[in-house]
């Protein structure tokens, strides 16, 4: 039997993975019969393209937490940050077809704004719109991060101080005066990109675009964990000190890595509004952050496939619960969290390796009793 | 040439000169005014009695923390000031330390250690370019030599014992291509045998690299010292060779009679 | 619906009347007579009605005003009888009524309501309405009320009402409610006074610091400004003006900055409570209580419990109500201490060396209580009633010191008192602190850790629900209370220095108070905003906290 290594494994797994999202479940939901087992209804892939984002924002997470050891209790912040600046572009493309038959968005209009903000101004522009969905949470992440990581707060603090932040910006962006439409956020969207938002091509479209953001996302972690940064990134998460005294400026690497794992959720939340046709403050709850952490956690963490299984794990498990027990669902998650921290410390990627360790311990102990018994 | 021109040219060959260091703690002086001067390529011991504060005055160096008061500079010729300079900096001048309690990456092989302690360009996108030239494995591969680990090079540093992390790193300072080595107590868990590699080892570098090495473990100073400092309550107390040093009252005093200073 | 039960009342008043007090009949003899007499005699004998002190007074003019008092023909020569008209109590039933001179319900039958003529007082009467009743305030035996009606007369600056208060100064022997004519007297001097009498009045509102009389005395410089005052100032008195109303205002701004830094201090002395909890926990045992916040609203419910289950022990007295509280506080602090315990033992205990992963693990457990309490309490807040004695208030120097503040701030300085006594002084807290340290070496030394870091555990939590019981005096009880604080309070420590109890104290005040000044100017929202930030600027400067823990550790 031909050994693999690691690095081949993940490789192979994150292939099959690419393989399944981008081209066979567009195909099975363009060409796959109506009612047929393989179908995948218009519905479902749209439901898929939610979880993909999701799964992106948990592994961008896990590039901090599970690979650097710095937990962020703000990466719902980043999604956030970069679905609100694609959602202006889309709220400004409603144009005139709002429930005021106004050029201002329909929320200002209610609020009684006169003229566009100066700030709104620039989203008129797609290309506008996609830098700074880019450059938005880069910006928040590397202003935070670099103040975080000078006064090198680290561990247990790091989470607790980016919790705050995220909860400031919640409140922030829950006032209406803030310019962002209060608790109501962006909805209503008509057309991305000119086409209909809605139209089922649109949205195959948007989970295709999705698919391969993902893809694209695992091979850049698979690529990084290869490298001399990937391998200093771990050190610093087990013995941070050594590494800056071995020369490394562990503020910058720190500050990149954050910076980019803010990026990526920002791209994943700018792809997410779309696809869900709202975005509003509560996506910014530090609950929602906390939420990423659970499905990191359940997948695996500091493995290259395990959040993409936990976000959709995670998420699956959500929307079958919220509809088949509403009033438990938030026990369900509560106690999936607890039960997967106590007894399952390497999610479910981690569990055949935890399984056979099992086996093994209690074989050996079935053997030492067998032989016991033969002596006897 | 005036005696003050004398001593300022004198100060040029030092490869650290560390002027008035003060550093307190909650009130407490832990470097009470120290003035200690290495050359260039010398082997200096510092010894003194635990809690002395010879650690600190090695925090002081790399930079883990600031004195509140006086100058650290390195290098021959016109000094670099330390006492302003993060950690990494310091480290990128040439100056490698070697912690008390060993201080490995412990998830990474013994190989992946020495690899990444390597003097390359230690900057983010260099790293993220890096690949590992023949030279280098040939380096690594020295060093795995001259600390005996060549057939544990990929086993995980965690599961290393007390004495081969030690060992280790020893290693990546070596990696590390340093000017001046601070070595804090290297012999702490190892064998006599080791013991006695390690100083070998440490003389061989003398010369060519300045060495600060701390140690308790007298038979290993003796083996080892030319000069030898000992502190106490954060100042010099002597200063001179292992046996000038060993036969002064004062010296034994502090080492042996400390219950009777209270 | 209101106006129902204001009629109730006065229904209530008339029958009630059998044994009808001295004042009150005297004042229905004069009320009957002004009813029926005319013109400036009516008023005149309204306007006696203020001497009469009898409660009845302002509810008769009510009524009489609303058009609820009408006249009973009487046959031949005789007056008409004055009647009060009482709404009836379910719709559409008829109304009764009642004689105003003794209170007797007139019989139904008795008479023709068709007839009845509805009495209406003349214009000039109306006005002095208000008046009466404000005056008739003046002679309530009640010297507080007493000194608030003559301020209030005062600061009408009505030139009617004007020499009665310097009558009442003559005859009047309360030293409070002298005070306080004076300042009505100045005040009302300032439009209608002489020159030197204006000046004595700036002088002596000057010198009671009187907050009532600024806006008076701002009044006077602009019409002065605008040439309208009755006297022109020379440059000298308009000086004095001036300087009388900065010395006010300087002091209305040294009280507002009081009340402020007190009404900090009670905020930061909740957050205190909830940060103490937290110090211990995550300070001392490195764990991150996410599910602190739900031992809050633990100790919040279960100060609804102890309300619920005194209303129905003791049915809904009032001794119900004043004494719950007092075993609310006890029970709070066992059940949510009992939380603790529960959650040590089933979860933290396992999670000791990974402090990362306690604080998913607990914040699973913060989501599965938050349901509980929906499940359990419903999804609606609960209201939970305080007690008599923390609702008052007590106002010195013009400042109001809330009761339930007050309350408060001694609480947490007895609990903060005691958790450093439980720390520093007892045998239990040593042990406390050496498992805190190393855990390894207390166990070498004998020191039943598991026991310790169980009871250390309970005892944060604990905390927790006393200031849940706070809590909810101040606001309604929630499934999650105690979500908003828990981020406040995590900071708390942090900023103070983890694992250490003074510096806890004092970010949880100094916190307190910053967020206080800056509510009114920024409001709620951008006040807590701007707090998290100054906090992780805070941190730039101070990385460690305000006592930042001295481990050496490398890692
Ligand atoms: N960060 C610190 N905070 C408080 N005290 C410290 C700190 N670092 C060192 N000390 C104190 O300084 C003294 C000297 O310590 P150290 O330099 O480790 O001594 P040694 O000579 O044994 O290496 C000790 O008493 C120690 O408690
Ligand atoms: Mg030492």
């Amino acid at each position: 039997m031909i050994k693999f290594s690691e690095t081949q494994r993940s490789l192979a797994g994150i292939i099959a993975v690419t393989f399944f999202l981008v081209v066979a479940m567009p195909a099975l939901n363009l060409f796959g019969s109506e009612g047929s087992f393989l179908h995948i209804s218009d519905y479902q892939l749209n439901l898929w393209g939610k979880y993909l984002c999701y799964a992106v924002v948990a592994v961008s997470l896990n590039l901090l937490w599970g690979y650097t050891g710095l937990l962020c209790l703000g990466q719902g912040l980043f999604f956030a940050l970069g679905g609100y600046a694609f959602g202006m572009h889309l709220m400004l493309m409603i144009g005139e077809q709002g429930a005021y038959k106004s050029a201002l968005p329909d929320f200002m209009v209610f609020l009684g704004y006169k003229e566009l903000p100066a700030h709104w101004i620039p989203f008129k522009s797609l290309s506008f719109s996609l830098l700074a969905v880019l450059f938005v949470p880069g910006i928040v992440a590397g202003v935070f991060g670099f103040l975080a990581f000078r006064a090198r707060i680290k561990g247990v603090y790091f989470a607790i101080i980016t919790q705050a932040l995220t909860y400031a910006a919640c409140l922030l962006f829950f006032q209406n005066s803030f310019t962002f439409g209060g608790n109501n956020g962006f909805t209503d969207f008509k057309t991305v990109l000119g086409n209909e938002i809605f139209a089922p091509s649109t949205q195959r479209a948007l989970f295709f675009i999705s698919a391969v953001y993902l893809s694209l996302c695992l091979f850049l972690i698979w690529w990084l964990t290869k490298t001399k940064f990937g391998k200093i990134q771990r050190a610093i998460r087990d013995s941070e000190n050594r590494v800056r005294f071995s020369g490394y400026s562990t503020t910058t690497y720190k500050l990149i890595i954050f910076v980019v794992a803010a990026i990526m959720a920002g791209i994943a939340g700018a792809l997410y509004v779309p696809q869900v046709g709202i975005i509003n403050p509560e996506e910014m709850r530090p609950s929602k952050s906390l939420e990423i952490v659970v499905w990191v956690a359940v997948g695996g963490r500091a493995t290259i496939l395990g959040p993409v299984i936990g976000a959709i794990f995670v998420n699956w498990l959500k929307s079958y619960s919220t509809y088949h027990y509403p009033e438990y669902w938030l026990i369900i998650l509560g106690a999936l969290f607890v039960l997967v921290v106590l007894f399952m410390p390497n999610g479910i990627v981690g569990l055949p390796e935890q399984l056979k360790g099992f086996y093994r311990k209690h074989r050996f102990r079935f053997q030492q009793k067998k032989e016991a018994a033969a002596e006897a | 040439m005036s005696t003050q021109e004398k001593a300022e040219a004198k100060k040029k060959e030092f490869i650290l000169t560390c002027e008035g260091l003060n550093k307190s703690f909650d009130g407490f002086k832990v470097i009470n005014d120290l003035n200690l001067y290495i050359d260039k390529g010398e082997l200096r011991t510092i010894i003194g009695p635990n809690g002395a504060g010879k650690s600190t005055f090695l925090d002081l160096i790399t930079g883990r923390i600031r004195p509140d008061s006086g100058t650290i500079e390195f290098g021959p010729g016109e000094g670099v000031a330390l006492t302003k300079m993060r950690e990494y900096q310091i480290n990128r001048l040439g100056i490698s330390r070697k912690f008390q309690t060993p201080s490995v990456y412990s998830d990474h092989t013994v190989y992946d250690n020495l690899l990444m302690s390597l003097n390359r360009n230690r900057g983010a996108f260099a790293a993220l370019f890096y690949r590992e030239s023949a030279a280098d494995r040939e380096r690594i591969d020295e060093i795995l030599e001259t600390i005996r680990m060549t057939e544990k090079r990929s086993l995980i540093a965690g599961s290393l014992s007390h004495g081969q992390k030690q060992w280790l790193e020893i290693g990546m300072l070596l990696a590390q291509e340093p000017k001046l080595l601070l070595v804090d107590e290297p012999a702490a868990g190892m064998t006599d045998e080791e013991t006695e590699r390690t100083g070998e080892l440490l003389l061989s570098l003398a010369g060519s690299h300045s060495l600060i090495v701390i140690e308790h473990d007298m038979v290993f100073v003796r083996q080892i010292a030319t000069k030898v400092t000992v502190l106490h309550q954060g100042s010099i107390l002597r200063e001179g060779t292992i046996d000038h040093v060993q036969s002064d009252p004062k010296v034994v005093e502090v080492y042996l009679g400390r219950q009777h200073e209270k | 619906m209101l106006f129902r039960f204001h009629n109730l009342i006065i229904s209530a008043l008339f029958l009630l009347v059998s044994q009808l007090s001295a004042d009150d009949t005297q004042a229905r003899e004069i009320f009957v007579e002004a009813i029926l007499a005319e013109g400036s005699e009516q008023t005149a004998l309204v306007e006696s009605l203020s001497t009469t002190a009898s409660t009845l007074v302002p509810d008769f003019l009510e009524a009489w005003k609303r058009g609820d008092i009408f006249l009973l023909e009487a046959d031949g020569s005789a007056a008409p009888t004055p009647l009060l008209e009482v709404e009836p109590e379910q719709e559409g039933g008829t109304p009764t009524y009642f004689r105003v001179i003794d209170g007797e319900e007139m019989a139904a039958g008795s008479f023709d309501p068709a007839a009845l003529e509805m009495a209406r007082p003349s214009r000039k009467t109306r006005r002095v309405f208000t008046m009466t009743i404000d005056l008739l305030a003046l002679s309530t035996p009640n010297v507080q009320e007493r000194a608030d009606a003559a301020l209030k007369l005062g600061l009408k600056r009505d030139d009617d009402i004007l020499p009665k208060l310097i009558l009442l100064r003559e005859t009047e022997t309360e030293p409070s409610v002298i005070e306080a004519l004076n300042e009505g007297i100045a005040v009302s001097m300032l439009s209608h006074g002489t020159k030197e009498g204006q000046m004595d009045a700036i002088q002596l509102l000057r010198d009671e610091n009187s907050i009532a009389g600024l806006d008076a005395l701002k009044n006077l410089r602009h019409d002065l400004n605008d040439g309208l005052a009755t006297h022109p100032f020379s440059e000298e008195e308009l000086a004095k003006l001036t300087a009388s109303i900065a010395s006010i205002e300087s002091y209305i701004s040294w009280t507002d900055f009081v009340g402020t830094c007190f009404r900090g201090l009670s905020l930061g002395a909740v957050l205190l409570i909830v940060a103490l909890g937290l110090a211990i926990t995550f300070g001392l045992m490195g764990v991150i209580n996410m599910a602190h916040g739900e031992m809050i609203a633990v100790g919040a419910y279960s100060a609804y419990i102890s309300q619920t289950v005194f209303y129905s022990l003791f049915s809904e007295s009032t001794f119900a109500l004043e004494t719950y509280f007092l075993f609310a506080i006890p029970f709070s602090f066992l059940t949510a201490a009992l939380c603790g315990f529960i959650l040590e033992r089933t979860v933290i205990q396992f999670l000791y060396k990974r402090p990362l992963e306690s604080l998913l693990a607990t914040w699973g457990v913060s989501l599965i209580l938050q349901q509980g309490f929906r499940l359990i309490f419903g999804a609606a807040n609960r209201q939970v009633r305080s007690p008599s004695w923390l609702l008052g208030n007590v106002e010195i120097f013009d400042i109001t010191f809330g009761f339930n503040r007050i309350f408060v701030i001694g609480f947490a300085i007895l609990i903060v008192f005691g958790t450093w006594f439980l720390m520093a002084k007892t045998p239990m807290g040593l042990s406390i602190r050496a498992v805190m340290q190393d855990p390894q070496m207390a166990a070498a030394m004998g020191i039943r850790i598991n026991r310790v870091r169980m009871m250390t555990f309970a005892f944060g939590s604990g905390l927790a629900g006393l200031a849940g019981v706070f809590l909810s005096q101040i606001g309604s009880v929630g499934s999650n209370l105690g979500q908003s604080y828990i981020v406040d309070s995590f900071m708390v420590v942090v900023a103070g220095g983890v694992g250490n109890i003074v510096g806890t104290v004092i970010s949880a005040l100094g916190i307190g108070v910053t967020d206080q000044a800056l509510q009114p100017l920024l409001g709620p929202v951008m006040g807590r905003i701007c707090v998290l930030v100054a906090i992780i600027l805070f941190l730039q400067w101070k990385p460690g906290g305000l006592f930042p823990s001295k481990s050496r550790s490398l890692d």
